[in-house]
Protein backbone atom coordinates (compact mmCIF):
# COMPACT_ATOMS: atom_id res chain seq x y z
CA UNK A 1 0.00 0.00 0.00
CA UNK A 2 2.84 2.16 0.79
CA UNK A 3 4.36 1.71 -2.66
CA UNK A 4 1.39 2.48 -4.24
CA UNK A 5 1.04 6.03 -2.33
CA UNK A 6 4.67 6.50 -3.55
CA UNK A 7 4.11 5.87 -7.15
CA UNK A 8 1.01 8.22 -7.29
CA UNK A 9 2.77 10.87 -5.68
CA UNK A 10 6.25 10.78 -8.07
CA UNK A 11 3.33 10.52 -10.74
CA UNK A 12 1.25 13.68 -9.55
CA UNK A 13 4.72 15.54 -9.25
CA UNK A 14 5.66 14.19 -12.92
CA UNK A 15 2.29 15.79 -14.09
CA UNK A 16 2.65 18.86 -12.21
CA UNK A 17 6.73 19.06 -13.76
CA UNK A 18 5.41 18.33 -16.98
CA UNK A 19 2.24 20.70 -16.82
CA UNK A 20 4.70 23.62 -16.02
CA UNK A 21 7.15 23.07 -18.09
CA UNK A 22 4.54 23.38 -21.09
CA UNK A 23 2.91 26.24 -19.59
CA UNK A 24 3.62 29.04 -22.73
CA UNK A 25 3.34 32.95 -22.68
CA UNK A 26 0.96 34.70 -24.54
CA UNK A 27 1.85 35.57 -28.46
CA UNK A 28 0.53 37.96 -30.76
CA UNK A 29 0.54 37.09 -34.23
CA UNK A 30 0.00 38.61 -38.01
CA UNK A 31 0.28 36.55 -41.16
CA UNK A 32 -0.50 38.68 -44.66
CA UNK A 33 -0.89 36.74 -47.74
CA UNK A 34 -0.08 38.95 -51.05
CA UNK A 35 -0.89 36.99 -54.23
CA UNK A 36 0.47 38.46 -57.42
CA UNK A 37 -0.46 35.04 -59.95
CA UNK A 38 -2.43 32.20 -59.83
CA UNK A 39 -0.70 29.01 -58.08
CA UNK A 40 -1.58 25.56 -58.18
CA UNK A 41 0.00 22.00 -57.89
CA UNK A 42 -0.06 18.61 -59.41
CA UNK A 43 0.00 15.24 -58.19
CA UNK A 44 3.87 14.45 -58.05
CA UNK A 45 5.03 17.93 -58.04
CA UNK A 46 7.39 19.31 -55.16
CA UNK A 47 8.64 22.36 -53.77
CA UNK A 48 11.43 23.50 -52.41
CA UNK A 49 12.61 25.93 -49.72
CA UNK A 50 15.78 27.34 -49.66
CA UNK A 51 16.55 30.46 -47.38
CA UNK A 52 17.47 33.92 -49.02
CA UNK A 53 21.49 34.67 -49.12
CA UNK A 54 23.13 35.11 -45.94
CA UNK A 55 25.42 37.68 -48.75
CA UNK A 56 22.22 39.89 -48.80
CA UNK A 57 22.68 40.11 -44.42
CA UNK A 58 19.97 37.47 -43.96
CA UNK A 59 20.09 34.67 -41.09
CA UNK A 60 16.97 32.93 -41.36
CA UNK A 61 17.58 30.05 -39.34
CA UNK A 62 18.56 26.16 -40.63
CA UNK A 63 16.41 25.01 -37.89
CA UNK A 64 13.37 26.94 -39.17
CA UNK A 65 13.67 26.53 -42.88
CA UNK A 66 14.23 22.39 -41.15
CA UNK A 67 10.73 23.14 -39.17
CA UNK A 68 8.57 24.48 -42.10
CA UNK A 69 9.95 21.86 -44.96
CA UNK A 70 8.99 19.22 -42.59
CA UNK A 71 5.43 21.18 -41.68
CA UNK A 72 4.53 21.85 -45.18
CA UNK A 73 4.96 17.80 -46.38
CA UNK A 74 3.02 17.01 -43.38
CA UNK A 75 -0.58 16.82 -42.24
CA UNK A 76 -3.38 17.64 -43.94
CA UNK A 77 -3.24 18.35 -47.89
CA UNK A 78 0.56 17.70 -47.74
CA UNK A 79 3.43 19.21 -50.19
CA UNK A 80 6.03 17.08 -52.01
CA UNK A 81 9.56 19.05 -50.63
CA UNK A 82 12.87 18.06 -51.60
CA UNK A 83 15.28 18.69 -49.01
CA UNK A 84 17.53 21.83 -49.34
CA UNK A 85 20.99 20.24 -49.42
CA UNK A 86 19.87 17.77 -52.00
CA UNK A 87 18.77 20.90 -54.11
CA UNK A 88 21.85 22.30 -53.63
CA UNK A 89 24.19 19.32 -54.30
CA UNK A 90 22.31 17.86 -57.44
CA UNK A 91 22.63 21.72 -59.37
CA UNK A 92 25.84 22.99 -57.35
CA UNK A 93 27.14 25.24 -57.28
CA UNK A 94 23.92 27.37 -59.08
CA UNK A 95 22.34 27.83 -55.56
CA UNK A 96 24.96 28.54 -53.25
CA UNK A 97 24.32 31.91 -51.49
CA UNK A 98 26.52 33.56 -53.82
CA UNK A 99 25.14 32.50 -56.94
CA UNK A 100 21.59 31.79 -56.29
CA UNK A 101 19.29 34.07 -58.71
CA UNK A 102 18.37 36.97 -56.79
CA UNK A 103 15.26 37.53 -58.94
CA UNK A 104 13.12 36.05 -61.27
CA UNK A 105 14.92 37.20 -64.27
CA UNK A 106 18.22 35.77 -62.89
CA UNK A 107 15.95 32.44 -62.75
CA UNK A 108 15.22 32.47 -66.61
CA UNK A 109 18.77 33.08 -67.43
CA UNK A 110 19.75 30.01 -64.75
CA UNK A 111 17.27 27.95 -66.53
CA UNK A 112 18.84 28.87 -69.90
CA UNK A 113 21.38 26.21 -69.08
CA UNK A 114 20.17 23.25 -70.53
CA UNK A 115 21.44 21.12 -67.98
CA UNK A 116 20.25 23.05 -65.01
CA UNK A 117 16.18 22.81 -66.36
CA UNK A 118 16.58 19.19 -67.06
CA UNK A 119 17.48 18.25 -63.03
CA UNK A 120 14.98 20.54 -62.15
CA UNK A 121 12.68 18.99 -64.28
CA UNK A 122 13.79 15.49 -63.76
CA UNK A 123 12.95 16.29 -59.65
CA UNK A 124 9.41 17.46 -61.10
CA UNK A 125 10.44 20.83 -58.97
CA UNK A 126 7.71 23.23 -59.48
CA UNK A 127 7.94 25.90 -57.02
CA UNK A 128 10.84 27.83 -55.16
CA UNK A 129 10.09 29.43 -51.62
CA UNK A 130 12.71 31.87 -50.62
CA UNK A 131 12.50 32.31 -46.67
CA UNK A 132 13.61 35.51 -45.46
CA UNK A 133 14.22 36.79 -41.76
CA UNK A 134 14.70 35.72 -38.35
CA UNK A 135 13.87 35.33 -34.34
CA UNK A 136 15.21 38.17 -31.69
CA UNK A 137 15.43 38.02 -28.40
CA UNK A 138 15.85 41.30 -26.96
CA UNK A 139 14.25 44.57 -24.14
CA UNK A 140 14.85 42.12 -21.27
CA UNK A 141 14.78 42.80 -17.88
CA UNK A 142 14.55 41.38 -13.96
CA UNK A 143 16.96 39.38 -11.91
CA UNK A 144 17.33 36.06 -10.63
CA UNK A 145 19.80 34.60 -8.50
CA UNK A 146 20.30 30.76 -7.51
CA UNK A 147 22.27 29.11 -4.92
CA UNK A 148 23.26 25.72 -3.67
CA UNK A 149 24.01 24.40 -0.29
CA UNK A 150 24.36 21.15 1.33
CA UNK A 151 20.98 21.39 1.94
CA UNK A 152 19.37 21.89 -1.58
CA UNK A 153 19.15 24.50 -4.13
CA UNK A 154 17.01 27.34 -5.27
CA UNK A 155 16.32 30.25 -7.26
CA UNK A 156 14.78 33.32 -6.52
CA UNK A 157 13.54 36.37 -9.26
CA UNK A 158 11.67 37.24 -11.99
CA UNK A 159 13.39 37.69 -15.40
CA UNK A 160 11.34 38.67 -18.77
CA UNK A 161 12.35 39.25 -22.69
CA UNK A 162 10.74 39.90 -25.47
CA UNK A 163 10.59 37.11 -28.25
CA UNK A 164 9.89 39.01 -32.18
CA UNK A 165 9.68 36.47 -35.24
CA UNK A 166 9.14 38.23 -38.87
CA UNK A 167 9.56 35.63 -41.70
CA UNK A 168 8.38 35.85 -45.25
CA UNK A 169 8.19 33.64 -48.11
CA UNK A 170 8.22 34.09 -51.47
CA UNK A 171 7.09 31.67 -53.75
CA UNK A 172 8.30 31.41 -57.54
CA UNK A 173 6.91 29.24 -60.13
CA UNK A 174 10.05 27.80 -61.87
CA UNK A 175 7.43 26.91 -64.65
CA UNK A 176 6.99 30.38 -65.75
CA UNK A 177 9.71 32.02 -64.08
CA UNK A 178 7.45 34.32 -62.46
CA UNK A 179 7.22 35.52 -58.98
CA UNK A 180 3.37 34.48 -57.46
CA UNK A 181 3.62 36.19 -54.21
CA UNK A 182 4.81 36.29 -50.72
CA UNK A 183 3.40 35.92 -47.34
CA UNK A 184 4.61 37.49 -43.90
CA UNK A 185 4.42 36.42 -40.82
CA UNK A 186 5.21 38.10 -37.77
CA UNK A 187 4.91 36.21 -34.00
CA UNK A 188 5.73 38.61 -31.06
CA UNK A 189 5.90 37.72 -27.43
CA UNK A 190 7.10 38.41 -24.19
CA UNK A 191 8.88 35.04 -22.11
CA UNK A 192 8.64 35.22 -18.07
CA UNK A 193 10.84 33.08 -16.20
CA UNK A 194 9.67 33.80 -12.04
CA UNK A 195 11.36 31.66 -9.47
CA UNK A 196 10.47 30.75 -6.01
CA UNK A 197 12.67 27.87 -5.17
CA UNK A 198 12.18 25.92 -8.65
CA UNK A 199 12.07 28.34 -11.74
CA UNK A 200 8.66 28.53 -13.80
CA UNK A 201 9.79 29.04 -17.37
CA UNK A 202 6.83 30.75 -19.37
CA UNK A 203 8.27 30.92 -23.05
CA UNK A 204 6.78 32.77 -25.89
CA UNK A 205 7.44 30.10 -28.73
CA UNK A 206 6.95 32.36 -31.13
CA UNK A 207 9.40 30.67 -33.40
CA UNK A 208 7.52 27.37 -33.36
CA UNK A 209 4.03 29.21 -34.17
CA UNK A 210 5.31 31.17 -36.75
CA UNK A 211 6.77 28.11 -38.28
CA UNK A 212 3.20 26.60 -37.89
CA UNK A 213 1.33 29.60 -39.08
CA UNK A 214 3.90 30.05 -42.19
CA UNK A 215 3.61 26.31 -43.08
CA UNK A 216 0.03 26.23 -43.30
CA UNK A 217 -0.48 29.60 -44.75
CA UNK A 218 2.01 28.11 -47.28
CA UNK A 219 0.09 25.27 -48.51
CA UNK A 220 -3.34 27.27 -48.83
CA UNK A 221 -1.44 29.70 -51.23
CA UNK A 222 0.13 26.79 -53.22
CA UNK A 223 -2.77 25.00 -53.92
CA UNK A 224 -4.28 28.06 -54.82
CA UNK B 1 48.71 10.17 -7.20
CA UNK B 2 48.66 13.56 -6.02
CA UNK B 3 50.78 14.71 -9.12
CA UNK B 4 48.58 12.23 -11.29
CA UNK B 5 45.48 14.30 -10.26
CA UNK B 6 47.18 17.56 -10.82
CA UNK B 7 48.29 16.11 -14.60
CA UNK B 8 44.81 15.22 -15.24
CA UNK B 9 43.64 18.91 -13.38
CA UNK B 10 46.14 20.99 -16.08
CA UNK B 11 44.71 18.54 -18.70
CA UNK B 12 41.41 18.88 -18.26
CA UNK B 13 41.59 23.17 -18.39
CA UNK B 14 44.14 23.01 -21.63
CA UNK B 15 41.15 21.41 -23.22
CA UNK B 16 38.40 23.47 -21.73
CA UNK B 17 40.83 26.26 -23.37
CA UNK B 18 41.30 25.26 -26.84
CA UNK B 19 39.09 23.83 -29.29
CA UNK B 20 39.78 21.55 -32.75
CA UNK B 21 38.02 21.15 -35.53
CA UNK B 22 39.24 18.61 -38.45
CA UNK B 23 38.25 18.60 -41.93
CA UNK B 24 39.09 16.17 -43.68
CA UNK B 25 36.46 15.96 -46.79
CA UNK B 26 34.54 19.32 -47.72
CA UNK B 27 32.25 17.00 -49.62
CA UNK B 28 32.11 18.91 -52.77
CA UNK B 29 29.49 17.28 -54.86
CA UNK B 30 29.66 17.44 -59.03
CA UNK B 31 29.56 20.75 -60.49
CA UNK B 32 26.86 21.32 -63.50
CA UNK B 33 29.01 22.93 -65.98
CA UNK B 34 30.20 22.60 -69.68
CA UNK B 35 33.30 21.34 -69.43
CA UNK B 36 36.41 23.09 -71.38
CA UNK B 37 38.29 21.22 -74.11
CA UNK B 38 41.82 21.97 -72.31
CA UNK B 39 44.02 19.15 -70.32
CA UNK B 40 45.53 21.15 -67.48
CA UNK B 41 47.89 20.46 -64.23
CA UNK B 42 47.19 21.39 -61.07
CA UNK B 43 50.73 21.94 -58.53
CA UNK B 44 49.80 22.42 -54.79
CA UNK B 45 51.71 24.28 -52.31
CA UNK B 46 53.27 21.42 -49.40
CA UNK B 47 50.97 22.88 -46.77
CA UNK B 48 48.05 22.01 -49.13
CA UNK B 49 49.21 18.68 -47.64
CA UNK B 50 48.14 19.00 -44.19
CA UNK B 51 46.57 22.69 -43.77
CA UNK B 52 45.80 23.78 -39.93
CA UNK B 53 44.94 27.40 -39.13
CA UNK B 54 45.10 28.07 -35.34
CA UNK B 55 43.75 31.88 -33.71
CA UNK B 56 43.39 32.56 -30.31
CA UNK B 57 40.22 34.48 -29.36
CA UNK B 58 41.29 37.22 -27.53
CA UNK B 59 40.64 36.64 -24.07
CA UNK B 60 39.15 33.46 -24.51
CA UNK B 61 39.74 29.98 -25.56
CA UNK B 62 42.17 29.26 -28.87
CA UNK B 63 40.73 27.25 -32.22
CA UNK B 64 42.41 25.22 -34.75
CA UNK B 65 41.00 23.98 -37.56
CA UNK B 66 42.63 20.88 -39.17
CA UNK B 67 42.23 21.61 -43.31
CA UNK B 68 44.02 18.22 -43.65
CA UNK B 69 43.71 17.32 -47.81
CA UNK B 70 40.20 19.46 -48.04
CA UNK B 71 41.60 21.79 -49.71
CA UNK B 72 43.24 19.96 -52.31
CA UNK B 73 40.02 18.02 -52.63
CA UNK B 74 38.03 20.81 -53.67
CA UNK B 75 40.57 22.23 -56.12
CA UNK B 76 40.35 18.27 -57.89
CA UNK B 77 36.85 18.41 -57.70
CA UNK B 78 36.72 21.85 -59.50
CA UNK B 79 39.36 21.57 -62.27
CA UNK B 80 38.30 18.11 -63.22
CA UNK B 81 34.81 19.64 -63.53
CA UNK B 82 35.39 22.40 -65.75
CA UNK B 83 38.44 21.42 -67.86
CA UNK B 84 39.17 17.71 -69.99
CA UNK B 85 41.57 16.23 -67.52
CA UNK B 86 43.09 17.89 -64.70
CA UNK B 87 46.34 16.14 -63.06
CA UNK B 88 47.97 16.92 -60.19
CA UNK B 89 51.91 16.89 -60.49
CA UNK B 90 54.62 17.19 -57.55
CA UNK B 91 56.54 20.31 -59.25
CA UNK B 92 57.15 22.65 -61.87
CA UNK B 93 60.16 19.82 -63.09
CA UNK B 94 57.18 17.37 -63.99
CA UNK B 95 55.59 19.63 -66.64
CA UNK B 96 55.99 18.15 -70.06
CA UNK B 97 54.54 21.76 -71.84
CA UNK B 98 53.31 19.70 -74.86
CA UNK B 99 50.44 17.76 -72.42
CA UNK B 100 49.24 20.71 -70.77
CA UNK B 101 47.01 23.96 -72.37
CA UNK B 102 47.23 25.77 -68.29
CA UNK B 103 49.16 24.80 -64.76
CA UNK B 104 46.89 26.22 -62.40
CA UNK B 105 48.65 26.69 -58.78
CA UNK B 106 46.38 27.52 -55.90
CA UNK B 107 47.27 28.70 -52.79
CA UNK B 108 45.84 30.33 -49.23
CA UNK B 109 46.19 34.12 -48.95
CA UNK B 110 44.67 33.95 -45.45
CA UNK B 111 42.11 32.33 -43.28
CA UNK B 112 39.71 34.53 -40.43
CA UNK B 113 37.10 33.32 -38.70
CA UNK B 114 34.42 34.47 -36.29
CA UNK B 115 32.75 32.81 -33.39
CA UNK B 116 29.35 33.99 -31.35
CA UNK B 117 31.76 35.52 -28.25
CA UNK B 118 33.44 38.13 -30.92
CA UNK B 119 30.31 38.79 -33.10
CA UNK B 120 27.82 39.27 -30.60
CA UNK B 121 25.61 37.25 -32.43
CA UNK B 122 24.62 33.30 -32.57
CA UNK B 123 26.55 32.41 -35.67
CA UNK B 124 30.01 31.14 -36.57
CA UNK B 125 31.86 32.84 -39.94
CA UNK B 126 34.75 31.68 -42.06
CA UNK B 127 36.35 33.79 -44.85
CA UNK B 128 39.01 32.25 -46.43
CA UNK B 129 40.93 33.95 -49.31
CA UNK B 130 42.47 31.52 -51.96
CA UNK B 131 44.99 32.89 -54.69
CA UNK B 132 44.80 31.42 -58.02
CA UNK B 133 48.05 31.73 -60.81
CA UNK B 134 47.30 30.31 -63.86
CA UNK B 135 50.23 29.95 -66.53
CA UNK B 136 50.67 28.80 -69.87
CA UNK B 137 52.73 25.96 -70.95
CA UNK B 138 55.68 27.96 -71.76
CA UNK B 139 55.59 29.09 -67.60
CA UNK B 140 53.71 33.05 -68.31
CA UNK B 141 51.54 34.07 -65.75
CA UNK B 142 47.92 34.46 -67.13
CA UNK B 143 46.08 34.70 -64.54
CA UNK B 144 46.20 36.24 -60.88
CA UNK B 145 43.08 35.70 -59.14
CA UNK B 146 41.72 36.59 -55.18
CA UNK B 147 39.12 34.64 -54.43
CA UNK B 148 37.46 35.48 -51.10
CA UNK B 149 34.99 33.28 -50.21
CA UNK B 150 33.00 33.25 -47.08
CA UNK B 151 30.86 30.66 -45.13
CA UNK B 152 28.36 31.17 -42.29
CA UNK B 153 26.31 28.83 -40.34
CA UNK B 154 23.93 29.77 -36.85
CA UNK B 155 24.58 27.58 -33.43
CA UNK B 156 23.14 24.77 -32.31
CA UNK B 157 23.10 23.61 -29.21
CA UNK B 158 26.74 21.77 -28.06
CA UNK B 159 27.95 21.46 -31.28
CA UNK B 160 30.52 24.90 -31.63
CA UNK B 161 33.13 22.19 -33.28
CA UNK B 162 30.34 21.38 -35.85
CA UNK B 163 29.40 24.37 -36.63
CA UNK B 164 32.28 26.15 -37.11
CA UNK B 165 33.41 23.13 -39.25
CA UNK B 166 30.29 23.68 -41.65
CA UNK B 167 30.92 27.10 -41.53
CA UNK B 168 34.66 26.17 -43.34
CA UNK B 169 33.16 24.03 -45.56
CA UNK B 170 29.82 26.72 -46.65
CA UNK B 171 33.13 28.82 -47.78
CA UNK B 172 34.84 26.02 -49.71
CA UNK B 173 32.23 25.70 -51.39
CA UNK B 174 31.79 29.71 -51.93
CA UNK B 175 34.82 29.40 -53.39
CA UNK B 176 34.17 26.78 -55.90
CA UNK B 177 31.14 28.74 -57.10
CA UNK B 178 33.45 31.96 -57.27
CA UNK B 179 35.71 30.16 -59.15
CA UNK B 180 33.63 28.70 -61.56
CA UNK B 181 31.97 32.23 -62.19
CA UNK B 182 35.59 33.56 -62.74
CA UNK B 183 36.47 31.39 -65.13
CA UNK B 184 33.17 31.28 -67.90
CA UNK B 185 33.38 34.88 -67.64
CA UNK B 186 37.81 35.38 -68.09
CA UNK B 187 38.46 35.72 -72.00
CA UNK B 188 41.42 34.25 -71.46
CA UNK B 189 40.57 30.68 -71.05
CA UNK B 190 37.73 31.11 -73.18
CA UNK B 191 39.85 32.82 -76.07
CA UNK B 192 42.97 29.99 -75.54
Amino acid sequence: MDNKLKIKSIFAKLIFLIMIFNLTACVTSRIEDNRIGLTGISDGEGVVILAKSYHLGNDTETDFIKCVSSNVSRGSSPIRVIQTIDFKNTLFPWFEPRTAPSDTNALARLLKRSQVAERISDAKIRYIIWLDGNTDSAGGGGSMSCALGPTGAGCFGFAWWQNDSKYEATVWDIKDSANEGNISAEYSGTSFLPAIVVPVPLFARTQAKACKGLSDQLKVFISG
Amino acid sequence: MNQLGGNILILILLIGCSSQVVITDPSIPDLLIEKSPYNVAIIYPENFNNFIHEEKVIGRKSWTIDFSESNKILFNKVFSSFFSTADVLLSDSEINSSNYKFIIKPNIDVIEFSVPEQSQDETFSVWIRYRIKIYDSTGTELINWPISSYGKTSTSTFADEQDLARAAVLAMRDAAALIILQMEKSKIIEKS
